[in-house]
């Protein structure tokens, strides 16, 4: 398709530019804010009591499960990457209201992919294209109005840029994708006592369960504080386009609140802590051990394969081919 | 000969040389051994302390790769920018502020990086991550409450003549918050553009560094970075405040 009538016009090229960079930015946030929203997060990163395989499974299980994930991705061709998104993607739906959580994780997934690609691709060098994509001629979609440079961006954009893009976020998305899994579906006292098996120091352990437990707070934290700034007239009657400028406003004036309110209830949960005498002994007893199940066994299979995928990928010339760069 | 997506290339064109990277490293190992036998390690966190450090990472996180992110893509892509980054900043500074015992901000730092991979990256690359990070950004933070006496951004400071008047200890309290933080806000600066781009770039990515891009960014991180760094301490100073300490 060619688009030079259109960005050789200085006028039609200004106007779509500006189209393209607003889309770029503008699609992600707002799959973010009306699709997904403050609560969307609060799902995606709350544990619920489930009770699916994923649940059964010892989070050591699924920590390195995560692992294996990103360093497969990271190591093999692009298209393996964006492969294990769409595997883990309906794992999901095992999950308790899977459905809600899938849908959420999609809209993540894919406002992640978009805007990482558009992220990428207009900064890309050609030199870097040229390493990635050798002997071929650059494919020019679009021309940035001059000083679009001041933005940092490259006077091209090409198609082999926009292709860069995808491959390169591809890889977040896996990592994304596996890493909310195990997110959703662990309870921090289950991952409390993992990594107190493996002898992790007690007080690392403890600021991490802390850490891990306030992350879904913060977001609901910040829901109610930006919906109590709204109900006080917040962007009241203006219009509907400007509204989810309103939002964020709202958002970043919730943050010293919320801060607040979070570090004044430290005291209690240091004090609850501390009257069940924690760190009373040197070493945590538990009343249960955690379990390996036939779940893990599973997993670990899985995880094998995995690595044997990737040994097997690069053997055969479908390592990782692109280098990526700024990322 | 790659591990985990890294490279390993040494002694690429324009790199820092390895031995000062790990010499640094090596340096900062000792302060914190040293340090930590001085003052009894994690044991003299008390379990606030441990509680602040959570939130504080937590914090962190939900800002830089959730929040913070989606509010920085309205601005423009440019290295004066970065969004996620001043919000971690200011975050950290107000725990250290909250806990001030040594070992706090690379406490902090360590959490956050784990929480990071939790949530977000996936433990790639790690324990290089954790390694790098909080042996920067976390020592620096450290440094400044050792040198302090734990009296970081003013807080607690009491004239030492001119009697016990309140305002006059708050203004005191006001300038230190002011220079200490300014003072960090320029150091968080400068660990991204040279040990990032001068060696662990081209580390895990292999490529050739370009300084005269790292001398570009280190220029233009730091405005913004103490900008936020005062910030971060005068809102420390609010923060504990209204915590009640």
């Amino acid at each position: 398709m060619d688009l030079s009538f259109l960005y050789e016009n200085p006028i039609t090229q200004n106007i779509i530019s500006w189209y393209l960079v607003l889309f770029g930015i503008a699609l992600p946030v707002l799959l973010i804010f009306w699709w997904i929203g403050l609560k969307g997060f609060v799902e995606l990163t709350r544990y619920e009591k489930g009770e699916s395989f994923l649940y059964k499974m010892n989070p050591i299980t699924k920590i390195l499960f995560g692992i294996v994930i990103m360093a497969v991705a990271s190591t093999t061709i692009w298209w393996i990457g964006a492969l294990l998104t769409f595997a883990i993607l309906p794992l999901y739906l095992t999950l308790n209201n899977g459905l809600k959580k899938f849908g959420y994780v999609l809209m993540l997934a894919l406002s992640s992919l978009i805007g990482s690609t558009w992220a990428i691709a207009p900064y890309t060098p050609p030199y870097i294209l040229n390493e990635v994509f050798p002997n071929q001629n650059p494919i020019t979609v679009w021309v940035w109005p001059s000083y679009f440079s001041i933005m940092g961006y490259v006077p091209d954009l090409t198609f082999q840029a926009i292709y860069y893009g995808l491959q390169t976020a591809f890889r977040i998305t896996v990592t994304l994708v596996s890493a909310l899994l195990l997110v959703v579906s662990t309870s921090v006292s289950d991952l409390f006592k993992s990594f107190t098996q493996i002898k992790v120091p007690l007080a690392i352990t403890f600021s991490l369960m802390v850490g891990f437990r306030t992350i879904p707070t913060i977001f609901e934290l910040l829901d109610t504080s930006l919906k109590m700034q709204i109900l006080r007239g917040l962007g009241y009657g203006k219009p509907r386009i400007l509204r989810s400028f309103y939002y964020i406003i709202g958002a970043v004036m919730a943050i010293v609140p919320t801060m607040v309110y979070l570090f004044r209830g430290a005291k209690s949960l240091a004090i609850s802590a501390d009257t069940r005498g924690f760190r009373a002994y040197p070493k945590r007893t538990l009343l249960k051990e955690p379990q390996i199940t036939k779940y893990d066994y599973i997993m670990f299979s899985i995880i094998i394969s995995l690595v044997i995928l990737d040994i097997i990928a690069n053997m055969i010339g479908f390592g990782r081919s692109i280098p990526y760069v700024g990322l | 000969m790659s591990f985990n997506g890294i490279s390993g290339a040494i002694n690429e064109p324009g790199q820092i040389p390895w031995e000062i990277v790990l010499l640094y490293f090596i340096l900062a190992l000792f302060f914190v051994f040293y340090y930590g036998k001085k003052t009894g390690g994690l044991k003299a966190f008390s379990t606030l302390d441990l509680v602040y450090i959570g939130i504080g990472a937590a914090f962190s996180v939900a800002w830089e790769f959730f929040i913070g992110r989606y509010i920085g893509k309205f601005l423009p892509n440019s290295p004066f920018i970065d969004v996620g980054f001043w919000g971690r900043l200011v975050i950290i500074f107000i725990v250290a502020a909250l806990v001030r015992k040594v070992g706090a901000g690379m406490l902090t730092l360590l959490i956050f990086n784990l929480l990071s991979d939790i949530f977000y990256y996936g433990f790639g690359g790690e324990p290089m991550f954790t390694i790098y990070e909080s042996l920067t950004y976390g020592l620096f933070i450290d440094l400044m409450i050792a040198a302090t006496g734990g009296k970081i951004f003013g807080i607690g400071v009491t004239p030492k003549n001119g009697g016990s008047s309140l305002q006059r200890a708050n203004l005191i309290s006001r300038y230190l918050a002011i220079v200490e933080g300014g003072i960090l806000g320029l150091l968080w600066a400068i660990p991204d553009p040279i040990f990032y781009s001068g060696f662990f770039g081209p580390f895990i990515y292999a490529y050739a560094p370009n300084w005269a891009h790292i001398v570009f960014d280190l220029f233009a991180f730091i405005p913004a970075d103490i900008v936020f760094g005062i910030i971060a301490g005068l809102l420390a100073l609010r923060i504990v405040r209204a915590v009640g300490q």
